[in-house]
């Protein structure tokens, strides 16, 4: 049985006009992610790292071509239907976590469920409750944001994007604004998660977090450079032997 | 629905965590609301307070008199003047009218024991005090027989008394009326301002004969006719009853308009009830603009507080909000300060009336209808500048509010 395509864009591009001038932000860009997969995508600043996220994140649409996330055509799809999309199908991590100033853990897990019209999630606070154990912030769950370290928030929000069960988890650059050892809790916990069956598509700058995923594709001038497996995993442990070594 | 009330707790928690802000920028409205309520109260209390002096003057009042014109810049009398036939035709053949006594009025300078003054000397007959409720402080009411043999005597208020008289008793002294000494018989009791701010103290009646042969020198014509109704209910009836028995005996034919103008007492406090509605429609005007300095405020703290929150939308967006979730959540915001301003606004309103009350006496009952007028005021504009910023929210673009700093 072949694998549930939970990405796939077919010659998808962007091209931004800024009055006279065109910028083509990506071009070509055919990729299919299936499910299970953990795909780092990587790219020097400019490359179109964050306009291809805007675009599988259903926050932007293509220029052209068509993109596909999970059996869904999203290029017809209106405002309303997209903002649905987001809400079911995707978890967002940002770079700055991007929580609710003064509001506990609970409740930040919780808002993607606030916004579900499904029905599907009767019980809100069970399900962010079983989501902030799975990022390990059980006892965490009704301290504020404010009371929590950058790891422990980006946790926070990576339970925020586990909770509605979704297709893809998208992250943005999750570990910017953490310091190593953080960030290398951080990739574990995607590697975790990954193990579990949920499919990542994380992009990042940094190559050693990158090394967590089991595919990397590189991104130069809005066009796919190389896609391919990772061969030589970073592992929780490697990471941190490395640490030692350059300190 | 659900979806509806899940976006009120999600506004109630963002209200919650600016406690102090929001108490400041609901401030106008508090103030804005009270205000609204305070004067429309006061207004209403003033309109009941002149009804109620009106009323006082006897309810079943009618007033006939001949029509005046302005007439390059004087009055000019239309028509035969109200006259002694014109009073027996009523007094004879009216059944809707139970009391009628002649009015006339001529400037006189009074001059007491004590003290003179120039003022108004008031002819009317024995049935002038029933008509208008006059009750006596001292004394006796001039009779029948005094009208009848234009005996000079003369009925005094207060005011006058204590200018004429000071410290003296007035009743069986004198007074001169153009030098013309008249009898004081009765002290009427004091009746404070009138409905028009006069005193009515500040009078002297006496026999209309005797004013009439005495001080004017003919006895053609009365200025008018004042009357009571059998009962408050029958003064429409005694109106149309006067009207024709003075336009037969004043032979005025069917298409030719009255030479007179009959008042009744209902049709007064009509009038005074429009001035005092006008006046309080006025002040309730200026208030709400307090009210919409307050919605402004709230407009400002809502457009300062989307802008600060630019990031938190951008989240909510992204994870699944639509527009109209957005929207919704910022105007409900809205509106419920301005409604927790409304309530605030209207105990503030009616606390300030009692205050208002213990120190003027001036008693305000608050009008029900002021509450209403303050706090759909308050709704109306908790919407009208809540979804501005609110549109302003619900607009962003996720992408640019997601990375705003």
């Amino acid at each position: 049985m072949a694998a549930k395509k939970v990405i796939e864009t077919k010659k998808l591009s962007k091209v931004f006009k800024n009055g006279e001038i065109e910028v083509h932000a990506l071009t070509d860009i055919n990729i299919l992610i299936e499910d299970g997969e953990f795909v780092a995508i990587m790219g020097a600043s400019g490359s179109g790292k964050s306009t291809l996220l805007n675009i599988l994140g259903c926050l932007d649409k293509p220029s052209d071509g068509e993109y596909f996330l999970d059996g869904v055509f999203v290029n017809n799809l209106n405002k309303n239907q997209l903002a649905a999309i987001r809400n079911q199908k995707i978890g967002f991590i940002f770079q700055s976590y991007n929580l609710l100033p003064r509001t506990t853990a609970l409740e930040n897990v919780e808002l993607p469920l606030v916004y579900n019209r499904t029905g599907e999630f009767l019980n809100p606070s069970e399900h962010a409750k079983k989501a902030l154990e799975k990022v390990g912030l059980g006892n965490r769950i009704y301290h504020k944001t404010n009371q929590l370290s950058g790891g422990e928030q980006q946790r926070v929000a990576i339970a925020r994007a586990l909770v509605n069960n979704p297709a893809l988890i998208l992250s943005d650059e999750a570990t910017g604004n953490l310091d190593s050892k953080a960030s290398i809790e951080v990739a574990d916990l995607f590697v975790k998660l990954n193990d579990l069956g949920k499919t990542i598509l994380m992009i990042t700058h940094e190559s050693d977090i990158a090394q967590f995923a089991k595919r990397l594709i590189y991104l130069r001038d809005g066009r796919v450079l190389t896609d391919e497996l990772i061969k030589n995993r970073s592992t929780k442990e490697s990471a941190i032997r490395e640490l030692g070594l350059t300190e | 629905m659900r979806q509806l009330f899940k976006t009120f707790k999600v506004a109630f928690k963002a209200i919650n965590k600016n406690r102090s802000r929001s108490l400041l920028t609901v401030l106008g409205i508090i103030i804005g609301v009270g205000a609204v309520i305070m004067t429309i109260s006061a207004g209403e209390g003033a309109n009941k307070q002149v009804q109620d002096q009106i009323s006082g003057l006897g309810t079943n009042l009618l007033m006939i008199y001949t029509k005046m014109e302005h007439r390059g810049g004087t009055h000019v009398r239309l028509g035969r003047p109200i006259d002694k036939k014109d009073f027996d035709i009523l007094q004879k053949n009216s059944v809707w009218i139970s009391k009628l006594s002649p009015l006339v009025n001529i400037g006189a300078q009074a001059v007491g024991p004590n003290g003179y003054k120039s003022t108004v000397v008031y002819g009317v007959n024995h049935e002038y005090f029933d008509i208008l409720s006059r009750e006596l402080f001292s004394g006796d009411y001039f009779k029948e027989e005094d009208v009848k043999l234009a005996n000079k005597v003369c009925v005094i208020g207060e005011t006058t008394r204590e200018e004429l008289f000071v410290d003296l008793d007035p009743i069986g002294r004198q007074i001169r009326l153009d030098k013309i000494p008249f009898t004081v018989v009765g002290l009427l009791k004091e009746e404070g301002q009138g409905a028009m701010g006069q005193d009515q103290d500040d009078i002297i009646l006496a026999p209309y004969t005797t004013i009439q042969d005495r001080l004017i020198g003919h006895r053609r014509g009365y200025d008018m006719i004042m009357a009571s109704a059998i009962n408050e209910n029958t003064v429409s009836d005694a109106k149309i009853e006067a009207s024709e028995l003075l336009r037969e005996s004043h032979k005025i034919r069917d298409f030719e308009k009255d030479d007179f103008d009959i008042t009744t007492q209902v049709e007064l406090q009509e009038i005074t009830g429009n001035i005092t509605g006008i006046l309080t429609i006025l002040l309730g005007a200026i208030a709400s603009i307090s009210l919409i300095v307050g919605g402004i405020g709230i407009m400002n703290i809502m457009l300062v507080s989307v802008t600060e929150r630019t990031r938190e939308i951008g989240t909510r967006l992204a994870i699944g909000a639509r527009e109209s979730d957005i929207l919704t959540q910022f105007l409900i915001e809205a509106v419920v300060l301005s409604l927790a301003g409304g309530i605030l606004g209207t105990v503030l309103g009616i606390v300030g009336n009692h205050i208002i009350y213990k120190l003027t006496n001036f008693y305000i009952p608050t009008a029900p209808y002021s509450i209403m007028i303050g706090f759909g005021f308050a709704a109306l504009v908790g919407i009208a500048f809540g979804y501005f910023p609110a549109r302003k929210a619900a607009k962003l673009n996720p992408i640019d509010a997601l990375r705003y700093e």
